[in-house]
């Protein structure tokens, strides 16, 4: 028997903002536990929450980013349940009324063929505190307590592993590009959870649902779907019904692991925030907030491809938010250099960071002193070997390459008038050359090019040289 | 006796200008004065906070009425540095870090807060009984029979007392406007969004309002002129409407307003003195030039009020309250294993009974499978009674009722009799909820004794528009003969 897989994914992405959702306590990673919360954020009895513009703005730009209808009032509610990370008592969300709603984003497939999965809704809520379960205690840490958090609920429309990693991939590239979010699953900044069911094919019935959680990459949600997926196949192929519960991907056996049964759903007793008036957000406010979002990956591949990069070169340069924002930063100097800027990226940059062990934020050379190097290069004022001399001193000093070359005495004789009487020494001192040449020896052109080098110290323009001689020789 | 005890703000302003007494001899009267009163009215008395406030007013401020006036405040506003325990187990050893909005203006008023007061454990409740500390008496009774109400029963008792000329205390039902009328005090509310709630412990925050008691119309004035104003950073609920100066239109004429009266209400009042004092004020307001004529709502409608308030408070107290669960807030009994326990543990013995019955009945009709019945249900009700005095506010400048329909209530044990009552004491009882249902501005003011036993009437108008509240208010008492007065001054 064939089975369909339906699969559902909620995903939680924290929002980097400066603020916490409802409070003034500060977002921020990696800090002394307990040093970032204010009041609200461990629920001392009379604060009150106060809605984050930022966030709103936010959740705006990745609505809009998802083709999503945006609610222009902002209402909130409760979702009331007890547990030990939850400092209220009940979360504030947006159960009735999300902000984003009836969206969709197209994903490319490994095939080449696109699909189109639909997104049920988009809303803002806070996240809970970071328990650190000891031996024998719990610590409790309310540094994360009130972070932000935009969910995104997709429809039941995605069918197979990579599917699923391919949309995640694509919520991520616009929470990351929009600057909503770092959108690192390794650090729990972008979180899964997937719903797996299966049905035979052609059957409009749904299977038994399991949700599996704590998917830290996008690796791991493609490996965790196609193993569930095999496991409930097997499940019902030996007549052994598939249970709802919750599993958790373990990444050492490569296997998803039940974490607990699910009993009766918690009844979440929602309703209304009673301090939080609805707030009622303008046209110009939500258009502004489309209207100022950074530019989304899709935006920039149309616009490097306009720009003359080939599809891989475009896509590669969207693999990295911060090599991408010195790429932006570059070609915003001179787009006609786009491809001489990715070549050097993708080139001689590159392997610098790397031989050094370090990130492009760490990258001295201002993308004006490297457009220098690059213009001085094209007109042929520096050979490459030349170059290359000026780069590694660039990386030092962040100098122009006009003053490097200057300072190093690298300059390249492109003067045709000067070349040519070089040139025509040159071939008077090796006679047999000629004669060579004219039986077709090509190679006599290299060997004349060679001796003119030798003859400039390698000061002249190779390429000029190259020209004349074959000029030259046409002459004689 | 303390020579301070019955004076207004302004009459304790005089006195602090004029340097006939000192803030420092001032608060020292006064704390006196708390640790003889005999009415369990204190949670907390801040002695030490007070005189070392009181005792850094060294500059007279002739332009600040409020300058070294002493007050108290319900121990359900958070006071930095200072216990503040809800009257309730699960808090008895709560400070907080900062201090409610209210009680940061009065001290940049430089007014000195000298006690924190009783109430009704968490503010859930109208009986004066349910605190941890046990029941709060009535000053105007000695013998110990009757209630003071609440939940704001302490408070009440202190101002009552005449020990201070003003305190803060929370109304979401009526819990300021009714043990007012028990205790012969202004008790105003003004209008939801008014003053800042922040700091105010959450009963229910759709009808959480902050409220306070005074024994003059015009100290109610000023009090609302420090407190009134926007808190954005702290209450998105805070109205930026502009503050007016609440004095400016105390005086004027009463000609021509229209004043309706429910006559089911008035059907409805028990004790005839209280049907007496109503007639009396209408021939006052007649005298004055204001028309008073009667207004019909459904009785049926009226005797809703009470259970509609109590699913909807209960629903939200439910969920207020789920934070005081053993983890950051509350006993940690010991021996727990699981956070379950923790919490289970905890708010087992931090809540009394009655609080427990609440959260259940509250919870009961949050869930999903009743909301709809119940949850949901008193929300349509809430709107259908906030149409029909808002229609009836539309043709009328003010709605005047009696607080209740018996002057003195005796302690009974069970409080939940409520619902064995008859419609039309269901109505009178509790119509005062419907203040909070609409958020308008409400205020209960002595209308007569009995005995030497005071009750009050109350006047509801338009939302933000406490200058006519006080307006109204300022010319009855002006032809009462009741202005400030105060147990012992009474007793005499």
């Amino acid at each position: 028997m064939n089975f369909e897989a339906i699969i559902g994914i909620e995903i939680h992405v924290e929002m980097k903002t400066k603020s916490k959702m409802f409070s003034s306590g500060k977002v921020s990673f990696g800090e002394e536990p307990n040093t970032c919360v204010r009041p609200l954020d461990m629920a001392f009895p009379g604060t009150m929450p106060i809605v984050n513009k930022q966030a709103v703005i936010n959740a705006i730009r990745v609505s809009n980013a998802l083709n999503m209808k945006i609610d222009h009032e902002l209402w909130f509610d409760r979702k009331n349940y007890f547990y030990s990370d939850l400092p209220k008592g009940f979360q504030i969300t947006q159960q009735a009324r999300p902000i984003g709603s009836k969206g969709y984003v197209d994903i490319k497939l490994n095939d080449g063929s696109s699909k189109r999965i639909h997104i049920e809704r988009l809303h803002m809520e806070e996240d809970t505190c970071m328990q650190h379960h000891m031996a024998d205690c719990t610590l409790v840490d309310y540094n994360r307590a009130g972070t932000p958090l935009v969910e995104i609920v997709s429809e039941p429309e995605i069918r197979s592993g990579e599917e699923a990693a391919k949309y995640v991939d694509a919520i991520r590239s616009i929470v990351v590009f929009t600057e909503v979010s770092d959108g690192k699953m390794e650090e729990g900044s972008l979180r899964c959870d997937v719903n797996v069911s299966i049905r035979p094919c052609g059957s409009d019935k749904y299977g038994t649902k399991v949700e599996v959680k704590n998917l830290n990459s996008i690796a791991n949600v493609q490996r965790a779907i196609d193993y569930e997926v095999s496991r409930q196949a097997k499940l019902l192929l030996k007549g052994i019904p598939v249970e709802q519960e919750t599993r958790r991907f373990d990444e050492i056996k490569k296997e998803t692991v039940m974490m607990r049964k699910k009993t009766d759903a918690v009844d979440y007793k929602y309703f209304t925030e009673p301090n939080i008036i609805p707030i009622r957000l303008s046209d110009k406010f939500v258009q502004d907030a489309i209207d100022t979002c950074p530019e989304l990956a899709s935006e920039k591949y149309e616009r490097y491809i306009s720009l003359g990069l080939s599809e891989d070169e475009a896509n590669q340069m969207l693999q990295d938010l911060s090599m991408n924002r010195y790429f932006d930063e570059c070609v915003k100097i001179d787009s006609s250099k786009a491809k001489l800027f990715w070549n050097w990226i993708n080139g001689d940059i590159l392997a610098y960071l790397n031989k050094n062990n370090l990130s492009i934020n760490q990258f001295k050379v201002s993308p004006d002193n490297l457009l220098s190097l690059i213009i001085m290069l094209e007109k042929g004022e520096l050979s490459f070997n030349q170059g290359r001399k000026v780069f590694e001193n660039m990386v030092i000093d962040n100098a122009s390459a006009i003053k490097i070359a200057d300072e190093l005495g690298l300059k390249q004789n492109s003067n045709v008038d000067e070349i040519q009487s070089l040139v025509d020494s040159v071939i008077d001192s090796f006679p047999q050359s000629v004669v060579d040449y004219k039986n077709g020896k090509d190679r006599a052109v290299g060997f004349l090019v060679g001796q003119i080098m030798k003859a400039s110290k390698g000061k002249v323009n190779p390429q000029i040289a190259n020209k004349l001689v074959v000029e030259s020789l046409n002459k004689r | 006796m303390s020579n301070y005890i019955g004076k207004t703000i302004e009459e304790l302003h005089e006195l602090l200008v004029s340097k006939k007494v000192t803030p420092l001899e001032l608060a020292k009267e006064v704390i006196e004065e708390i640790k003889r009163e005999n009415t369990n009215a204190i949670e907390t008395l801040a002695e030490k906070e007070a005189l070392e406030f009181a005792s850094s007013l060294n500059e007279v401020e002739e332009d600040n009425v409020f300058w070294g006036i002493p007050f108290v405040a319900k121990d359900n506003f958070a006071t930095k540095d200072i216990l503040t325990t809800a009257s309730s187990d699960i808090l008895k050893d709560y400070i907080p870090c900062f201090d409610a909005t209210v009680i940061a203006k009065l001290k940049e008023k430089k007014a000195v807060l000298i006690a924190k007061t009783t109430l009704d454990e968490l503010a859930m409740g109208g009986t004066g009984t349910t605190g941890h500390k046990g029941i709060t008496y009535n000053p105007y009774d000695p013998t110990h029979t009757y209630k003071i109400g609440g939940s704001s029963c302490g408070s009440a008792s202190i101002v009552a007392q005449g020990i201070v000329p003003f305190s803060l205390g929370s109304d979401t039902g009526d819990s300021v406007r009714k043990p007012a009328s028990y205790a012969g005090l202004v008790g105003m509310k003004p209008s939801w969004g008014r003053i800042s709630r922040y700091g105010l412990f959450p009963f229910a925050p759709s009808l959480d309002h902050v409220a306070y008691f005074t024994r003059t119309v015009k100290d109610a004035a000023l009090v609302l002129n420090v407190l009134a104003g926007e808190d954005l950073s702290h209450d998105a609920t805070s109205s930026i409407n502009a503050v007016p100066d609440y004095l400016k239109d105390l005086e004027k004429s009463l000609n021509g307003k229209r004043i309706a009266y429910i006559k089911e209400l008035n059907e409805s009042i028990k004790d005839q003195p209280i049907l007496d004092g109503m007639n009396k004020i209408k021939d006052i307001f007649v005298s004055l030039g204001a028309s008073v004529e009667e207004v019909s709502i459904d009785l049926r409608l009226l005797a809703a009020i009470y259970p509609t308030y109590m699913i909807i408070s209960c629903a939200e107290a439910t969920s207020n309250n789920a934070n005081l669960d053993g983890i950051k807030f509350g006993p940690r009994i010991g021996e727990e294993k699981t956070y379950q326990e923790v919490m289970m543990k905890a708010r087992t013995a931090g809540f009394s009974e009655l609080i427990k019955r609440r959260f259940v009945i509250g919870s009961y009709s949050l869930f999903k499978d009743n909301q709809e019945e119940l949850f949901l249900r008193a929300q349509k009700i809430r709107r259908i009674v906030v149409n029909k005095v808002n229609e009836i506010l539309s043709s009328y400048d003010a709605i005047v009722t009696p607080c209740g329909g018996i002057i003195r209530n005796p302690f009974i044990s069970n409080d939940n009799i409520s619902d064995k009552l008859d419609q039309g004491t269901m109505a009178i009882e509790n119509h005062l909820a419907m203040g909070n249902f609409a958020g308008l501005p409400s205020i209960s003011i002595p209308m007569g004794l009995d005995d030497g036993f005071p009750f009050d009437v109350n006047i509801m108008t338009k939302a933000f528009t406490e200058s006519e509240c006080f307006n109204i208010a300022y010319a009855l008492e002006s032809k009462l003969d009741l202005k400030n007065i105060y147990a012992k001054k009474v007793g005499e």
